[in-house]
């Protein structure tokens, strides 16, 4: 009878997965609502985690902002509370500067300039943010950001003036205000919307998937087809936490999110695509710019940059690097297209 | 131009592009050769406790509507019972997304037909730019306020299927247009249910992204006092929509707490509770989970 019971015992402890002694709980804030594309992806990768490590790692995920925003969650992620967080990349220009430098205004002029310069820079940033302290599984894409103005700006000189959303803490976006010669209203993101109903601001900035899900074409009429500002986020785990994790562990973490971060990045550009089409379906007008008008956003670009790379303390070497990959396949698409001609 | 009036025997019914909205009916069914059948119809659905019997009979029904429609395709009463009764089908009881969106395909261009059919100063304006969509519908009058609300219940009914594409994600500031237009025109206008709608737009996107859900929770509580307290979807939806989007954990428990506690028979309102009944039952067994306890 001792025997059968035992027997029985031992049956039930190889069918029962018991997660081990030292099982950690990952929690994530992010303010992707639950339900969304985003949040979807996520918790299927947890679960995947979760399966393979049998039950060893698992994720808490806190979505829809209920922890604040970025600096918040940073804040929280500092104390212990949190173990990490889905950030835009500026969010973490405090912890690791070099990580905003794709959004030095006007660096890429194509998403093919973007593609040549990541798959060559993106690795660097990854290990600059890891020596900060923060483990990360690639950058995700946001997207180019456009401007959108609710009455017509044919010309870069016509958006003097004008009063332009100016996202809180954004040095980037600070400058190129300035140098655009834009009137700057500074608002957190929750109040753009409210802010174009009630004229407070006429012209905004974000990515077209932007634009489409927080509604802001019901107010906009018009998008300049300049790419002004390239968008990328991340998943961010504090070391401390990443550290308890063990080796073998950590790989599988690894092998899983880093397939998810490409996925998501890939899907945003289609996504961005597909958005612009909706908005131009909502009556959203885009005006294509002049090479003249071109070359004033160059220079205005020109300028703002030049002041971010000392006010975000970007490293110098860093920047020159970038610029000589993009002139070398601006040369090469020069040349292909010489070419084919 | 062709007013309409259809008499729903019941109240309430029709929460189409919520999740657990009701087979509807109302029955605008009512040719006058097949009023009786159908009003009779509608009311042993709508009070029928056992869903999986709706779900299996409902199918005849919409082929039933389909029929009537073709027979006279200008008649604003029948498409407004297409367009509810296809939303509410397919919000309710159809898991299939490939099947969900054939099915919400028709209850908005059902919807839209019979606000063109009602009011013929809005037929097309769903291609307008959104600034002349909305002047648009903010011309329309009290006595089109059936047809309104069926465009906007087909039309939500799609954006909830196809959320994975961006016009859809666009088309929701269209649904909201409507509902609101139809609160301001006739809020007790089945007893409620465009509060359910708006209820629902607005708890979808976070505060911090520019959201409001505080909005999204006086809509579904004005839902909630319009039907004094008897339709169970409201409480319901507030407590998984918003509670769950704002991380309030003692409101959602409370709500779901009292859904259950309720009874769920009501005229006109049993199969629509029973379901709120069963979604809070499933809504309570994950909270946990959740909310991270």
């Amino acid at each position: 009878m001792v025997r059968v019971t035992t027997a029985a015992l031992i049956a039930a402890a190889l069918l029962i997965p018991v997660p081990a002694a030292d099982a950690v709980e990952l929690k994530i804030a992010t303010l992707a609502p639950d339900g969304s594309y985003w949040m979807n992806e996520a918790r299927a990768a947890a679960d995947e985690v979760a399966e393979r490590t049998s039950g060893r790692v698992s994720f808490r995920f806190y979505p829809g902002g209920t922890m604040g925003d970025d600096s918040a969650v940073l804040r929280k992620m500092r104390i212990g509370q949190l173990h990490g967080g889905v950030f835009l990349a500026g969010s973490l220009g405090q912890v690791a500067p070099d990580i905003q430098v794709y959004s030095l205004p006007l660096l890429f002029a194509s998403y093919d300039e973007v593609d040549a310069v990541r798959s060559r820079v993106d690795a660097d940033l990854v290990a600059a943010l890891d020596a900060a302290g923060y483990h990360t599984f690639g950058f995700i894409e946001g997207g180019f950001a456009y401007l959108y103005t609710t009455s017509k700006a044919a010309g870069f000189d016509d958006l003097k003036g004008r009063k332009a959303w100016l996202p809180e803490g954004d040095p980037i976006g600070r400058v190129l205000i300035k140098e655009a010669s834009l009137s700057p209203v500074p608002l957190g993101l929750s109040d753009v919307l409210t802010g174009l109903q009630t004229g407070l601001i006429d012209v905004v900035t974000g990515p077209p998937v932007g634009a489409v899900a927080l509604q802001w074409f019901t107010k906009v009429r018009y998008m300049v087809d300049v790419p002004v500002i390239y968008t990328h986020g991340l998943v961010a785990i504090a070391d401390r936490a990443w550290d308890r994790i063990a080796p073998a562990d950590r790989e599988i973490v690894d092998d899983v999110f880093s397939r998810m971060t490409r996925k998501l990045d890939q899907r945003a550009r289609e996504d961005n695509r597909a958005a612009l089409r909706a908005l131009g379906k909502q009556g959203v007008e885009v005006i294509t710019t002049s090479d003249a008008t071109k070359r004033q956003w160059q220079a205005m670009a020109a300028r703002a940059s030049a002041a971010l790379v000392q006010e975000l303390d970007l490293s110098r070497a860093l920047v020159e690097r970038i610029d000589a990959i993009l002139d070398g396949y601006r040369r090469e698409a020069s040349a292909d297209d010489a070419g084919a001609r | 131009m062709r007013s309409s009036s259809p008499r729903c025997p019941t109240p309430a019914v029709v929460l189409a592009a919520t999740l657990l909205p009701v087979l509807a009916g109302c029955s605008a069914v009512v040719s006058s050769t097949t009023g009786r059948l159908t009003e009779g119809l509608t009311a042993a659905v709508l009070d029928q406790n056992d869903p999986e019997t709706v779900r299996q009979g409902a199918p005849a029904y919409l082929l039933l509507v389909d029929g009537l429609i073709a027979g006279d395709p200008d008649d604003p009463e029948l498409l407004i019972a297409g367009a509810q009764l296809y939303a509410s089908y397919t919000t309710g009881f159809v898991d299939d997304p490939e099947r969900a969106k054939r099915l919400a395909e028709r209850a908005r261009d059902y919807g839209w037909r019979a606000l063109c059919a009602s009011d013929d100063d809005t037929c097309g304006v769903w291609e307008l730019p959104f600034a002349d969509f909305e002047r648009a519908v903010g011309a329309v009058g009290p006595k089109h306020v059936p047809a309104l609300f069926a465009a906007g219940a087909g039309w939500a009914t799609w954006v909830q299927v196809n959320r994975d594409d961006w016009v859809a994600v666009a088309d929701k500031a269209r649904v909201e247009a409507i509902m609101k237009r139809v609160a301001a025109l006739d809020e007790d206008f089945r007893e409620g249910a465009a509060y359910v709608i708006l209820g629902l737009l607005n708890s979808i996107i976070p505060k911090a992204l520019g959201g409001n859900p505080e909005q999204g929770r006086r809509d579904f509580e004005r839902a909630v006092e319009l039907s004094r307290g008897r339709d169970l979807t409201a409480k319901v939806l507030l407590a998984g929509e918003y509670a769950r989007l704002v991380f309030d954990r003692e409101l959602h428990d409370r709500l779901l707490e009292e859904v259950l506690a309720a009874d769920p028979e009501a005229p006109g309102l049993t199969l629509s509770n029973t379901m709120a009944q069963a979604r809070a039952r499933r809504l309570l067994a994950d909270a946990d989970d959740y909310f991270g306890e």
